[in-house]
């Protein structure tokens, strides 16, 4: 065999607007469709003659769906998401390590969300959710820019009613907000969490989710019972091309979601 | 008890233990959390209880127990909330500086429980003993600073869209 | 010529066997690549006969030179560190990953390979290249689904070449990579010139290597030419201009981000990337997807890339390594270090090219040197 990895097409089933620059794809496949994607993990998609990007996987399906949540903010994801219904993308993957929630259970798994990252934490909460029996307390802590910026909105109210405690808060409130208002860490002290028993993913920027792991180690959860998501530039996917390294790890193989024992004394070094 | 502070306390037996639990005084020696019983009153509160509004004498303050309370400012034709506080807070910080004026309003944005304490008798327990004083200072630093850094991190805006890893040259 | 030849068996051959030896190789149906005389330098081209080998021809080599000379003997393998390196056989600079053609709403994507890649013979591997093709095996051989590099791979026949003669710049002897080839090797030729005399002792390494040695005009080695091959070879490692620390690289690597010595580095490169772009093992690759004018046919493309470019780390706006002492302690550190905890093994194979080749002549044995310094001085200075 001396096949390249080709992308797998993917037909845009739907599409819903999350924000006015975030989309999520609904996609089906076309080809064979991509190995089971663990929630953490990504694809590489492909929108045709203008590139490809890694992209987080936000939800699979039963019949081999992908939910990828993308924004715009290149000619790539411009590209895909302007992509409606009946739109071939490509996809590769999934690559890269996972969130790990069978890990958690017997404990309280905590969610920590900032902006669009709660889009890679979204299929470890609809897992969590999935079997909710195995955790004690699913305590999710959503940071958005402003209401209109709140990803998957409009599937708050199912989480709850599934079982799981969501607390949103916001930069900028706007009219008629009453939620809170601040930044996700100030939501931690009144979680009243356990410690002993919690395990935490991250996801968002790199320094929210540096300060969310600093307070939650201040609150006593040790540092291998943080998972964070990291991000570099990525090309290939497969660990061959360089580009995601960040000191020894190779994001696309070694991450994107990394403990944060192994994390803190690599995002401690500038420039790395 | 219900409604607004008179600042009449009226200290119980475990007043101090009740709030030597409270997240903010953590820590705090007993002989120390028995001078502020003396000042303190728990409180309950309905959503949309204001507890004070901008410009007004910070004659209290409170540690919030339970609920929601936005701080705000009032503009015309809107309410401008600066952001919300909750369980373990301390509600107010302008009756510790001078002119002991609030910069903010506050307005209970759920059913709201505190510990409603009386300023000016705190300061004065706090010129008597520095010792107090020196303590209660420190936890309003944290807490300020604690505010100071998340204020500053909102407004890097790290949720606005920089120009992904995605797109490269 | 009556013991059989096998794995394991030794000959010696005249410096005339090798037309047969380049005719049994074409007769198998190898391309043979080697080293030539070509725009000042010695460079890795087709070799159509023993004659296009640089019989006579020397380097002088320092940090930020090169220049060809003259040997005083016919020596035709005495020379190291050109500018380029078998990775470019194995790893091309640019290739045509994909092709994919819009139509009727639909796209077809296709890998448009049809012929097997040519069959290369690697005549003159050093000891060092050889290490440095295992490994970019390591990186790029195996896994997820880079069989193109599997492919190309599996053809190749390796002549290597031992050194007798180490370059001013080499020091593979203290990397653990040379003098002497490691296994991995078809042949391996040891190169014996004195006086009239012009010999090559062959070791046999693989039974591919045995056949095609099986046609070729041979006498069996003396033990005294067999010694005297391996004394010279175990002398060269005697020679050595420079060398690296024994052991510890990794862990100096490890605990060197916040050196002082990365600003003094950087202050003289000028993150041009001929280091990346001469070194047998760097590796990094960017891809670009292009379409024609009509936008019905697209086309994605790999091509070399160095992390000394400003965009090799772009994200999110910017790069995350914006200076360049940020830049060149990535790729040391990389190359020397967390290359270990990618692949399992250290990255560099001290062929010295990178030292050759820079503009500016950074040694990198000088940089470790001067880092392990800095270690040490920092360890006595925190002991109370």
């Amino acid at each position: 065999m001396t096949a390249p990895v080709l992308p797998s097409r993917y037909r845009v089933a739907g599409r819903h607007d999350e924000t006015h620059d975030t989309v999520t794809l609904d996609l089906r496949p076309v080809d064979q469709p991509i190995p089971v994607c663990q929630p953490g993990q990504f694809t590489m998609l492909y929108a045709f003659g203008i590139g490809e990007v890694p992209v987080s996987v936000s939800g699979t399906g039963p019949d081999a769906e992908l939910a990828q949540t993308v924004r715009a903010v290149g000619a790539v994801t411009r590209a895909l998401c302007a992509a409606g219904p009946g739109r071939l993308l490509g996809v590769r993957g999934p690559y890269g390590t996972h969130w790990d929630v069978a890990s958690a259970a017997g404990g309280d798994l905590l969610i920590v969300a900032g902006g669009i990252g709660l889009a890679p934490l979204r299929g470890a909460l609809v897992t969590a959710l999935r079997h909710r029996d195995r955790h004690r307390r699913i305590v999710v802590l959503i940071g958005a820019r402003t209401p209109a910026e709140l990803v998957f909105a409009r599937e708050l109210a199912q989480w709850r009613r599934a079982g799981a405690e969501v607390e949103v808060t916001v930069d900028r409130p706007t009219d008629g907000w009453t939620g809170h208002v601040g930044v996700v860490t100030q939501l931690l002290g009144r979680a009243d969490l356990d410690p002993a028993r919690t395990t935490a993913l991250i996801c968002g920027p790199e320094v929210m989710m540096r300060l969310t792991a600093r307070d939650l180690l201040a609150l006593g959860i040790p540092a291998h019972r943080i998972r964070i998501s990291l991000e570099r530039n990525m090309r290939c996917g497969v660990a061959e091309c360089g580009h995601c390294q960040l000191g020894p790890l190779l994001l696309c193989r070694d991450g994107p979601v990394v403990s944060y024992e192994v994390a803190a004394p690599l995002l401690a070094i500038r420039e790395l | 008890m219900t409604g607004p502070g008179t600042g009449v306390s009226q200290p119980s037996a475990g007043a101090g233990a009740e709030l030597g639990g409270h997240a903010f005084l953590r820590g705090l020696p007993d002989s120390y959390l028995a001078v502020l019983a003396g000042t303190c009153r728990p409180t309950a509160v309905r959503e949309g209880y204001r507890f004070f509004t901008e410009g007004d004498t910070a004659s209290l303050f409170w540690l919030i127990r339970s609920g929601q309370v936005a701080l705000d400012l009032d503009s015309p034709g809107r309410s401008l909330i600066v952001e919300t506080l909750g369980k373990g807070d301390l509600l107010g910080l302008s009756w510790l500086v001078p002119p002991y004026e609030w910069q903010f309003g506050a307005v209970a944005v759920q059913d709201t429980t505190a510990f409603e304490l009386d300023a000016a008798a705190v300061r004065a327990a706090c010129d008597a003993d520095p010792g107090l004083g020196y303590a209660l200072l420190r936890r309003a630093m944290s807490a300020a600073s604690s505010r100071l850094r998340a204020a500053r991190i909102r407004m890097l805006d790290l949720y606005a869209a920089a120009g992904g890893p995605q797109d490269a040259p | 010529m009556n013991d059989a030849i096998r794995p394991g068996s030794t000959r010696l051959l005249a410096a005339a066997a090798l037309d047969p030896l380049f005719t049994s190789l074409h007769g198998a149906g190898y391309t043979i690549i080697g080293p030539t005389v070509r725009d000042g330098a010695i460079v890795l081209d087709e070799v159509a006969a023993p004659s296009d080998l640089p019989f006579g021809w020397g380097v002088q080599l320092e940090p930020g030179g090169y220049r060809l000379r003259r040997r005083s003997d016919t020596a035709a393998f005495g020379h190291s560190a050109g500018p380029q390196s078998w990775k470019q056989f194995l790893h091309p600079p640019r290739e045509k990953l994909w092709s994919a053609r819009l139509a009727d709403g639909t796209f077809e994507i296709g890998a448009d390979q049809d012929e097997a890649p040519p069959r290369l013979a690697f005549f003159g591997v050093r000891p060092c290249d050889l290490r440095a093709i295992e490994i970019q095996d390591q990186v790029l051989g195996g896994g997820h689904g880079n069989s193109r590099y599997a492919a190309r791979r599996e053809g190749i026949l390796i002549v290597a070449v031992n050194c007798t003669e180490p370059g001013e710049t080499c020091f593979c002897a203290s990397m653990g990579t040379g003098p002497q080839a490691g296994p991995g090797y078809d042949l391996a030729l040891t190169e014996l010139v004195t006086g009239d005399r012009h010999e090559f002792l062959v070791d046999v390494g693989t039974p591919a290597g045995a056949s095609v040695l099986a046609g070729v005009p041979h006498t069996p080695a003396s033990g005294t030419t067999l010694d005297g091959a391996r004394t010279a070879v175990a002398g060269a490692a005697q020679r050595m201009g420079r060398s690296m620390p024994a052991a510890g690289l990794h862990e100096l690597m490890a605990g060197s981000h916040d050196a002082a010595r990365w600003n003094d580095v950087a202050s003289r490169c000028l993150t041009c990337g001929n280091c990346t772009l001469a070194c047998p093992t760097c590796f990094c690759t960017s891809v670009e997807d292009v379409t024609d004018l009509s936008g019905d046919h697209a086309e994605r493309w790999q091509h070399w890339a160095s992390c000394f470019d400003l965009d090799f780390s772009y994200l999110h706006g910017g790069p995350v390594r914006a200076s360049e002492p940020s830049r060149y302690r990535q790729w040391l550190t990389h190359k020397l270090g967390t290359w270990h905890d990618q692949f399992g093994s250290s990255g560099c194979v001290g062929c010295g090219r990178c030292i050759v080749w820079c503009p500016v002549g950074i040694d990198i044995t000088e940089e470790v040197a001067a880092l392990q310094a800095e270690a040490q001085q920092r360890e006595s200075g925190s002991t109370p």
